[in-house]
């Protein structure tokens, strides 16, 4: 009831805002003797007010404009209340317990979506020739996955797990700005629905990179997909700027920053990334979009423009944005390493060294997509030397994972199989990323599959198999219900193997001269091609399992405790589900978080007063 | 853009239960920072984008104009300066004429960027008639698009003084309590210093 | 400690031999040209630099994972070492060591690359065939520079290139970017509205796309609805056999 009425009051303004938007536009062009119409224009002012209408009506106005204009607000705490049930997760709620899940719920529908939409480019790629879909279909389906996939390595584990498990890590009731958060997420749904419209829209032409000219010339939905990429785009850079504040200044007493979760450092660091760099990207399509709309001429060579400044603005933020890919992933993993090696955390200096490496590196390197782009010669060595460096901190989270695996006493629950598989696909793409990264080789594998195979096995590899470590490993927390061991054991090694064998042998295609984002080759790619198309259905049909699993479990699941892993870190310290101010008592840090089985080590948190009912502070295997 | 500057309007309730104001204050006045921090890359990458496309190239540009709307924004700073001083000390009166202040010298600036627009020697579209060269559309490319962006900014400025303007007069905001008004305050000086660099790049760079 | 040391060394040892023993396997494409063999070369470099990297891993984890493992719940912890030790800094110096060398060999390959006369991207010099290449959406234009033929992918099956020849394409396109890719050549450089780039080749074996598919001119960079079939087949061909053919099409056009 309550749910229906926030939702339909959203869409119900921001419908009523598009059409306005769209009337202002129209009046403006005929005010300065335009004709009234252009599709993409009106388009565009139609959607900036229809998204301000669907922000307001979905509750920003009540729990936060009122206040602008000096009126009394509600309650913004209003919605968390547990007694709304399910409601909550569909109204414009401050509580980052249900941002988070609101988060993690949205984009692993846009990833399955984006999943099935890999599933059409694979039987279309299963046979040489034009056999099931068209040119244009074909790259409206690329599209939409490159990009709606992008979305999810980007927000789904920073907005998603972030969102849920930092400020219980750091000790926190909320994240600094718990209405901006709430903002962060009801941004989303627009992007994803006009995204999912595009191909009703003219569809799409250009891939996930955008690049102009052909973006500018395109006929396509392009205008409607850059002014969601630029809103998602400010979506992530809230979301970092709320992440930055909260670690700085919302730590409990005692939490350190030597004392900092793993999770917690590599969220604090992507944060920086999507604070300092998602820019690029909206610049980038502002620019398109004004070449579009407007008339203007940034890309247009005849009247001046130059094409590679599109390219440069565009992988200043998309290279920094691999890292913000990969660097949550690398968190959860050395996190639940960590936990279940039963081990301290091996050389945990080092690995918060290689998230900063990674992020003062990361903004220095983004010509490396550019080296058969006929940028000046000058610029092809230094390129290759900045990109190459950045193995060296990547480097030492191997470090720190390897050696804390070495002498512990690893339990083999699914997120541990999850992170120790984040490792072992990571090495394989990190591997093949300096293949891309000498220009020499690059030259000739650019824009080939055997790229789209290293990026497989670094988002892939890295970013969503860490991805679902997290999920099983939080699961617990956040639903209050176990997961089924034996499926999620299924689940695991059906999705290595078919992840394994898909992209391990896309390299091969690639080198044999195989180029990417077409929907037909020479025949003689046609065993590889069918090989990787079987292998990817086997990947995709893993997901059926995962699917059962997490609803069943969350429905019907056995209640779980407040501490399964007997982790020593702060969420677990609270019950599973944490009550709306998380804490009853506020805690206190003692210890580092990762010291199991040291001597006399302190426990990682105590509470002042020791909290009724809560489980017994730090405990943790061994102690 | 203003909505998320204008979160400084209020008091953060919920993660505040366990916040004292003065540690409320300094974590909102952090995440305006950040805000301008982030905001300035987007200026910043224009800027840059400028020079890539065209080196210290300039067209003719009306320098009487700039020079005068440049003075117009930096006196609107000024009286912005005076507006949150006068509010420290108290002096509500004082504090809502420097913002009436703020608000007609944005106006004119932002009428000012206007009037630059309309009489501009160079536009978008090579036409026979202007015997336009590539480069001057170009130039008109990065420069609407640059005091575009900025002017944006400088009217959802004002957008934000007016709302400030309206709830100081309504008997909002205090000598202890007015972070709705030094933020508004530090999003102006914000925009100024980013004309400070711009202005240079559009008019006095000469090549 | 050492207990676990050899064996998993040796572990490491097996899988490194597994790896590059697909050296012996000759898999890679067809080399059409001096510039191909010195891809292969830095290839095979950098990927027997590689597995070792890639099979350390998978050691240390295959080895943790089956010697390390408990079921009891997690109740026991293990070792309490905390890498605060020598360890770490000898792995910074192996590891940067290993990028050294990565980057030395990019960077000689490169600079031979850049320095010589063929040129890569803004190369200036000339060789004695120039292709005038022009890319549009769908289609590519080779003009034999001084030589009055004109090839289009749309109506001509073949290009021709001499053998032992440099041909230097100076590339240009008309509407979006595009991309010049023979894999054969293992060459590649975009075509980009409102600049020229160059890309320089010196075919050293005959061959057709009948022979090998890699013969072919391959579009690389998504142009938009006709990309997949932008591309053309190659023949390279003796320099009689060119003379000849260049002959008669000259012949064909002043006719
Ligand atoms: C999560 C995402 C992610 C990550 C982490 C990376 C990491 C890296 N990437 Fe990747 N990359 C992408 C996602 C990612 N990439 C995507 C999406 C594209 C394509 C975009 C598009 O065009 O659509 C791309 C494309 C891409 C290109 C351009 C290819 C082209 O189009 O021509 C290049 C070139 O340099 C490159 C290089 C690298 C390098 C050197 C790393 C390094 O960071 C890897 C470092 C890691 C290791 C090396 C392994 C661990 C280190 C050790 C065990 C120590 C010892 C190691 C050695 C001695 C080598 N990547
Ligand atoms: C997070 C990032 C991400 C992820 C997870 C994936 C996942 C997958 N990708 Fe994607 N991919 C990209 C990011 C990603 N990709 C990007 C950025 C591009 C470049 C786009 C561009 O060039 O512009 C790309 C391009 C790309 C191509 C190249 C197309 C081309 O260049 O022409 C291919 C081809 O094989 C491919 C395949 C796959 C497959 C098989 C999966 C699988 O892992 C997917 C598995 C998931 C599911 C299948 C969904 C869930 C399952 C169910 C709902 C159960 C029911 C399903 C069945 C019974 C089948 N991807
Ligand atoms: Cu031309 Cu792709
Ligand atoms: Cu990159």
């Amino acid at each position: 009831m309550y749910a229906a009425t926030t939702i339909g009051g959203g869409l119900g303004t921001g419908l009523l805002s598009f059409y306005l938007g769209i009337g202002v536009a129209a009046l403006l062009r005929t005010m300065f003797g335009y004709d009234a119409w252009d599709r993409d224009f009106n388009a565009t002012i139609g959607y900036i007010f229809g998204l301000v209408g669907w922000l307001m009506g979905v509750g920003m106005w009540g729990t936060w404009g009122r206040e602008w204009f000096g009126l009394k607000i509600k309650d913004p705490h209003a919605n968390s209340r547990k007694e709304l049930g399910w409601q909550r997760y569909f109204m414009f709620n401050v509580d980052h317990k249900v941002i988070g899940i609101q988060y993690l719920a949205t984009f692993l529908v846009v990833f399955m979506t984006a999943g099935l939409m890999a599933m059409i480019i694979r039987l279309e790629l299963m046979g040489s020739g034009q056999d099931f879909i068209s040119n244009k279909t074909y790259n409206t389906v690329l599209g939409m996955h490159g990009i709606m996939m992008v979305a999810v390595a980007v927000a789904a584990v920073v907005g998603g797990l972030g969102n849920y498990a930092v400020p219980l890590m750091i000790g926190a009731d909320d994240m600094a700005f718990p209405r901006m958060n709430a903002l962060s997420y009801w941004l989303v749904p627009p992007v994803a629905v006009t995204l999912l419209l595009s191909p009703f829209l003219g569809g799409l032409e250009t891939g996930w990179t955008a690049y102009p000219p052909l973006s500018v010339l395109t006929d396509s939905a392009q205008t409607f997909w850059n002014v969601a990429i630029i809103t998602f785009g400010l979506s992530s850079i809230l979301g970092g700027l709320n992440f930055v504040v909260t670690v700085m200044f919302m730590r409990a007493p005692g939490m350190t920053w030597g004392r900092l979760p793993m999770f917690v450092w590599s969220m604090f660091v992507t944060a920086w990334l999507a604070l300092l760099y998602t820019q690029g990207f909206a610049v980038a399509l502002i620019m398109v979009t004004l070449d579009r709309i407007a008339g203007m001429g940034f890309f247009d060579a005849e009247r001046g423009g130059d094409p590679l400044l599109y390219q440069h603005v565009f992988w200043f933020y998309s290279h920094p944005a691999v890292y913000i890919m990969i660097l949550p992933g690398f968190g959860i993993a050395l996190e639940v390493i960590g936990h279940f090696s039963r081990k301290p955390l091996f050389a945990y200096r080092y690995a918060v060294g290689a998230f900063l490496g990674i992020l003062g590196l990361s903004g220095v390197v983004w010509a490396h997509h550019m080296f058969t782009a006929g940028i000046p010669n000058y610029l092809h060595g230094p390129f290759l030397v900045a990109t190459e460096l950045i193995s060296i901190p990547t480097g030492l989270i191997f470090l720190s994972a390897l050696g804390t695996i070495w002498m512990g006493k690893l339990w083999l629950r699914t997120p541990m199989l999850f992170a120790l598989a984040v490792i072992f696909n990571f090495a394989c793409g990190g591997v093949t990323g300096i293949f891309l990264a000498d220009v020499p080789t690059d030259i000739h594998l650019q824009d080939t599959y055997f790229v789209v195979a290293h990026f497989h096995y670094t988002i892939v590899g890295g970013e969503i198999f860490g991805l679902f470590a997290g999920i099983y490993y939080w699961f617990p927390k956040m639903t209050g219900k176990m997961y089924n061991e034996k499926l999620a054991k299924l689940h695991f090694w059906w999705m290595f193997i078919g992840f394994n064998l898909t992209f391990f042998i896309m390299h091969w295609p690639g080198i044999e001269g195989m180029n990417r984002r077409i929907a037909d080759y020479p025949e003689s790619l046609q065993t590889a091609n069918l090989i990787v198309s079987l292998s990817a259905f086997l990947l995709g049909s893993s997901f059926i399992v995962f699917i059962y699993n997490f609803i069943n479990s969350w429905v019907r699941g056995p209640a779980a405790e407040a501490n399964p892993w007997g982790a020593r870190t702060l969420e677990w310290q609270t019950s599973s589900p944490p009550p709306v101010e998380n804490f009853l008592t506020p805690p206190v840090i003692a210890g580092h978080p990762y010291d199991y089985g040291v001597p006399g080590a302190a426990p990682h948190v105590t509470f002042f007063p020791p909290a009724v009912g809560s489980p017994a502070g730090g405990g943790g295997g061994g102690q | 853009m203003a909505v998320i500057a204008a979160h400084g309007h209020g008091v953060e309730s919920h993660g505040a239960s366990h916040m004292s104001p003065e540690k409320r204050l300094r974590v909102n006045r952090v995440g305006l920072w950040l805000f301008f921090f982030s905001e300035s890359i987007i200026f910043g990458l224009l800027f840059t984008s400028r020079f890539f496309l065209l080196g210290t190239h300039q067209e003719h540009v009306d320098q009487f104009l700039g020079l005068v709307i440049t003075i117009v924004l930096l006196a609107s700073s000024v009286t912005a300066y005076t507006a949150e001083t006068a509010m420290e000390k108290g002096n509500r009166k004082l504090a809502q004429w420097a913002l009436l202040g703020t608000i007609l010298l944005g106006v004119v600036f932002a009428v000012g960027v206007g009037f630059e627009w309309s009489v501009a020697e160079f536009g978008l579209k090579l036409s026979e008639e202007h015997h336009q060269e590539p480069q001057n559309v170009v130039f008109g490319t990065v420069f609407f698009t640059m005091t575009g962006l900025h002017a944006a900014h400088v009217v959802s400025g004002v957008g934000m003084l007016v709302l400030a303007f309206i709830m100081l007069s309504r008997g909002h905001f205090s000598k202890e309590s007015h972070w709705g008004i030094s933020s508004t305050i530090m999003y102006w000086h914000f925009v100024d210093v980013v004309w400070v660099f711009y202005y240079p790049a559009l008019y006095l760079v000469a090549g | 400690m050492s207990k676990h040391l050899i064996p998993a060394a040796l572990l490491w040892v097996v899988l490194t031999a597994i790896g590059e023993a697909t050296f012996l396997l000759d898999w890679l494409p067809v080399v059409g040209s001096p510039e191909a063999e010195e891809w292969d070369l830095i290839f095979n470099v950098l990927l027997a630099m590689g597995i070792p990297v890639f099979t350390f891993v998978v050691a240390a984890l295959v080895y943790a994972f089956t010697n390390f493992k408990t079921s009891n719940d997690g109740v026991e912890t293990g070792a309490t070492f905390k890498g605060t030790g020598m360890f770490p800094k000898v792995w910074l110096v192996a590891t940067s060591a290993l990028v050294a060398v990565a980057m030395v060999i990019g960077l000689v390959s490169l600079s031979n690359l850049q320095a010589d006369k063929s040129g890569y991207g803004w190369g200036e010099d000339q060789a004695p065939l120039v292709i005038e290449t022009t890319a549009q959406r769908f289609s590519w234009t080779f003009s034999y520079k001084d030589k009055n033929v004109e090839l289009l992918s749309a109506k001509d099956s073949e290009l021709l290139l001499p053998i032992d020849t440099e041909v230097k394409f100076e590339l240009n396109s008309i509407d979006v970017i595009h991309s010049l890719w023979i894999p054969a050549f293992r060459m590649k450089i975009d075509a980009i509205p409102g600049r020229t780039t160059f890309l320089t080749v010196e075919p050293h074996k005959l061959g057709s796309f009948e022979t090998d598919e890699n013969f072919r001119v391959q579009c690389a960079e998504l142009c938009g609805l006709n990309h997949t079939i932008m591309s053309m087949h190659i023949r390279v061909v003796e320099q009689a056999e060119f003379d000849a053919w260049l002959a008669s099409k000259q012949a064909k056009v002043s006719r």
